[in-house]
C-alpha cells in the first residue's frame, strides 16, 4: 500500500533534479553579474564574512555619466525601430502569400530564411559594404546603412514567429469569411488577420530589436558606432561599470519583456475575463 | 432573393479533374445539397460560386448576372464554413456585424439589424461573449447569423455541421432549414452525409468524380437512384446476383423478379441487382421467394434490421422489418425472403 506513494514521490526526484540544475545554470551567471556590478570586494576575498560588504550603485552611476551613452541607446533604439517596421512590412504579406497561394513554396521560404544563420556576419558586412561603397556611397555614409544587415540579421527569428502566428490562426478561413463578408484585401488583413496576431507580429518585434540592439560585429565592421559598440569600449575602460550596464540592459529587457507580455494578451482574453467576472458578481 | 446558376463549369488542379462541366440551376428561395463523397468536387463548386477559386471554364450567374469575374468580396453571398470562422478577436455581437461594417451601413440600423439576426438565431444573451466562450454549435450559429446578416443573395454553406457533435447537429440542421424556410433564401448546402443531405433539402444533387450523377427531390433520389453509385450513396443497398429475363425480369437462381426500370442489358446476360431493404421481406414458407439463414437481428425502435445470409448464391442480405423480431426469429432460423423488383437498380456483374 505504501510503496505507490514512495514511488510516486521518487518518480518525481529526476524531474525536479533537472528543473534544479536549469534553475542553478541561468540563475548562477545572473547572480555572478549583479555581485560583479554591485560588489566591490575582489572575487577572492569574497566568504561568508565579506558577503554583505562594499555594496554600491557606483558602477550603475557612472554609465549614466559617459557622454555616449544615451546617443548610443538613442540609435540602437531608432535602428531598431526601424528595422522593426521594415521586417514586419516586408515578412508579414510574404508569410501571408506563401500560406494563402504558394503553400508549396513553404519549405523554399523557410530555408531561406535560415541562410543569415549559415552567413558570417563578417562576410555579410565586408561583402556588401564592397557594394554599398561602389554604389551608394551617400547610404554607407549613414548609420541607417545598418537596417538592412539587421533584417537579414533577424529573418530566421523573425520569419518563424510570424509563420507560427499565421499557422495559429487558420489564416485561409478567416481570409475566405472576411472577403465573403464584403471586406477587401487592407480591410481583411486589418480587421480580421493582423489583430489576432497581434501575439506573434509583438514576438516578431521584440526579437528583432534584441538582435539589433546586441549586435556587435557588423557595426564594429562597418565602423557604425551603436549601444554594443559603447558598451564594449566601456567596458574596456570600466571593468564594473560594463558588468553593470549588462545588469541594466538585462534588467531593462526584462522589465520590457513582462510588460509587452502583458500587453499583448489577445484582447479577446481579457474581455472574456472581464465578462466572466462581471457574470459572477 | 434569386437564383443561383452553375453553367458548364469546368476546374482543374493540376491533372485532377475537380469538375467536368457541372450544371446547376439553384431556383429562387430554394435549398439545393450537393452532396458525394470526399474529393468529388462539391466544396470547389462553392468556392467557386463564392469565388474563392476561379473556374477554368463555364459561368455562374445570380438573378441573370454573370459573376464569374466579380471578387469574392463584390458577390453578396453569406458563406458558413466547416471549421469555426468567427472571428477570435471580436466578440459575438462585432462578429455579426462585421459585413454590415464593410457595407457602410450606418450604426443605428447595424445594432437593429445585429439584435434582430441574434433573436433569430437565438443567442440575444451571447451578444458579448467572445468566440472561445461559446459551444461549438453556439459558433456555427453565430456564423450562420453572421452570413444572413448582410442579406446576401445567396447562402453558402460547407459542411457547417461536420464538426459538431450529433444531436447538436440534428438541432442546429433543424435551426438551418426554418431560417432558410422563413427568410426564403436560396441556399447551397454541401456534406457528405446522406442523413444531412435528405433531411434539409428541397433537392439533393449527388456528385461523384466532378460530375452531378442526380440531381432529384430526397424522394425521388433514395427511391428511384439513377445508377449505381447514387443507390449505393444513398441509404442501404443489398446486391445480389441475378440473371436478366427480359425487359420486364430478372431471375434469382429459380426466382423470377419483375422488374419496372428500364435498361440496356440483354436477356441472358449476369447482372447485380441493387435492391433496398424495405424491398425484401420475409415471406411465409412456401412462397415464392429465396432461402436463406438468419444471422442477425438489429432492433431499431419502430423496425428491425434482419441480416440473411442468401443459401447457394452465399450473399448476405439485410431484410427491413417492421416492428420487432423478437421471439419471432433466432440466428440460425430458416427463412424465404421475398424481393419486390420495382424499384431495384442495375449493374453489369463484375
Amino acid at each position: 500500500m505504501s510503496s505507490r506513494p514512495l514511488r510516486s514521490r521518487l518518480s518525481r526526484i529526476g524531474p525536479n533534479l533537472v528543473l534544479l540544475g536549469a534553475l542553478v545554470f541561468f540563475t548562477a551567471p545572473l547572480v555572478s553579474t549583479a555581485r560583479q556590478a554591485l560588489q566591490t570586494v575582489p572575487m577572492p576575498l569574497l566568504n561568508w564574512n565579506t558577503l554583505s560588504d562594499k555594496w554600491t550603485l557606483a558602477g550603475v552611476r557612472r554609465i549614466f555619466d559617459e557622454e555616449n551613452f544615451w546617443p548610443t541607446l538613442r540609435v540602437s533604439l531608432e535602428l531598431a525601430a526601424a528595422t522593426v517596421v521594415i521586417t514586419l512590412a516586408l515578412l508579414v504579406p510574404t508569410a501571408l502569400f506563401v500560406h494563402l497561394r504558394l503553400p508549396k513554396a513553404r519549405a523554399l521560404v523557410e530555408f531561406l530564411t535560415v541562410l543569415p544563420y549559415v552567413v558570417p556576419p563578417v562576410a555579410l558586412a565586408a561583402g556588401v559594404a564592397a557594394f554599398y561603397r561602389a554604389n551608394a556611397r551617400w547610404f554607407f555614409t549613414s548609420t541607417y546603412a545598418l537596417v538592412p544587415f539587421y533584417v537579414v540579421m533577424a529573418l530566421p527569428f523573425t520569419y518563424r514567429a510570424i509563420d507560427a502566428g499565421i499557422k495559429a490562426i487558420d489564416v485561409r478561413t478567416l481570409v475566405d469569411a472576411s472577403r465573403s463578408l464584403g471586406a477587401g484585401w487592407v480591410t481583411t488583413l486589418r480587421r480580421a488577420v493582423l489583430p489576432n496576431m497581434a501575439s506573434s507580429l509583438i514576438s516578431a518585434s521584440f526579437l528583432t530589436a534584441t538582435v539589433v540592439l546586441g549586435e556587435f560585429t557588423i557595426a564594429v565592421t562597418l565602423a557604425k558606432q551603436t549601444f554594443p559598440t559603447f558598451a564594449f569600449e566601456f567596458f574596456g575602460r570600466d571593468f564594473q561599470g560594463g558588468v553593470a550596464l549588462a545588469l541594466l540592459t538585462l534588467v531593462m529587457t526584462t522589465v520590457l519583456l513582462g510588460i509587452l507580455t502583458i500587453l499583448t494578451r489577445p484582447k479577446a482574453v481579457r474581455a472574456a475575463r472581464k465578462t466572466d467576472r462581471l457574470a459572477k458578481a | 432573393m434569386s437564383n443561383l446558376a452553375f453553367n458548364s463549369i469546368r476546374k482543374t488542379f493540376g491533372p485532377t479533374v475537380a469538375l467536368q462541366g457541372l450544371d446547376l440551376d439553384v431556383r429562387d428561395g430554394e435549398l439545393i445539397s450537393l452532396l458525394g463523397p470526399s474529393g468529388c468536387g462539391k466544396t470547389t463548386a462553392l468556392r467557386i460560386a463564392a469565388g474563392f477559386e476561379a473556374a477554368d471554364s463555364g459561368s455562374v450567374v445570380v438573378a441573370d448576372e454573370n459573376i464569374s469575374n466579380l471578387p469574392a468580396h463584390k458577390r453578396n453571398m453569406g458563406m458558413v464554413f466547416q471549421s469555426y470562422s468567427l472571428f477570435p478577436n471580436l466578440d459575438v455581437a462585432s462578429n455579426v456585424e462585421y459585413g454590415l461594417r464593410t457595407r457602410k451601413v450606418d450604426k443605428t440600423e447595424r445594432r437593429k439589424r445585429v439584435a434582430d439576426i441574434l433573436e433569430l438565431v437565438e443567442l440575444t444573451d451571447q451578444a458579448i461573449k467572445y468566440p472561445h466562450q461559446l459551444s461549438g454549435g453556439q459558433q456555427q450559429r453565430v456564423a450562420l447569423a453572421r452570413a444572413l446578416a448582410i442579406q446576401p443573395s445567396v447562402l453558402l454553406l460547407d459542411e457547417p455541421l461536420s464538426a459538431l457533435d450529433a444531436k447538436v447537429r440534428s438541432s442546429l440542421r433543424d435551426e438551418i432549414r426554418r431560417i432558410q424556410t422563413e427568410l426564403g433564401i436560396t441556399t447551397l448546402f454541401v456534406t457528405h452525409d446522406q442523413e444531412e443531405a435528405l433531411g434539409i433539402s428541397d433537392r439533393i444533387g449527388v456528385m461523384s468524380q466532378g460530375s452531378l450523377e442526380q440531381l432529384g427531390t430526397p424522394a425521388e433520389i433514395y427511391g428511384d437512384p439513377a445508377n449505381a453509385f447514387v443507390a449505393r450513396f444513398i441509404g442501404s443497398m443489398n446486391e445480389i446476383p441475378a440473371t436478366v429475363v427480359d425487359a420486364r425480369a430478372v431471375r434469382v437462381l429459380e426466382v423470377v423478379v419483375p422488374t419496372t426500370r428500364s435498361h440496356d442489358f440483354a436477356a441472358g446476360e449476369r447482372i447485380n441487382l441493387l435492391v433496398r431493404p424495405e424491398d425484401t421481406s420475409i415471406v411465409a414458407e412456401g412462397d415464392s421467394g429465396l432461402s436463406g439463414t438468419v444471422v442477425s437481428q438489429t432492433f431499431q425502435g419502430s423496425s428491425t434490421d434482419v441480416g440473411v445470409r442468401l443459401a447457394v448464391l452465399d450473399v448476405l442480405i439485410s431484410v427491413h422489418v417492421v416492428g420487432s423480431t423478437e421471439g419471432v426469429l433466432r440466428a440460425g432460423d430458416q427463412v424465404t425472403v421475398a424481393v419486390d423488383g420495382a424499384r431495384a437498380v442495375f449493374e453489369p456483374a463484375s
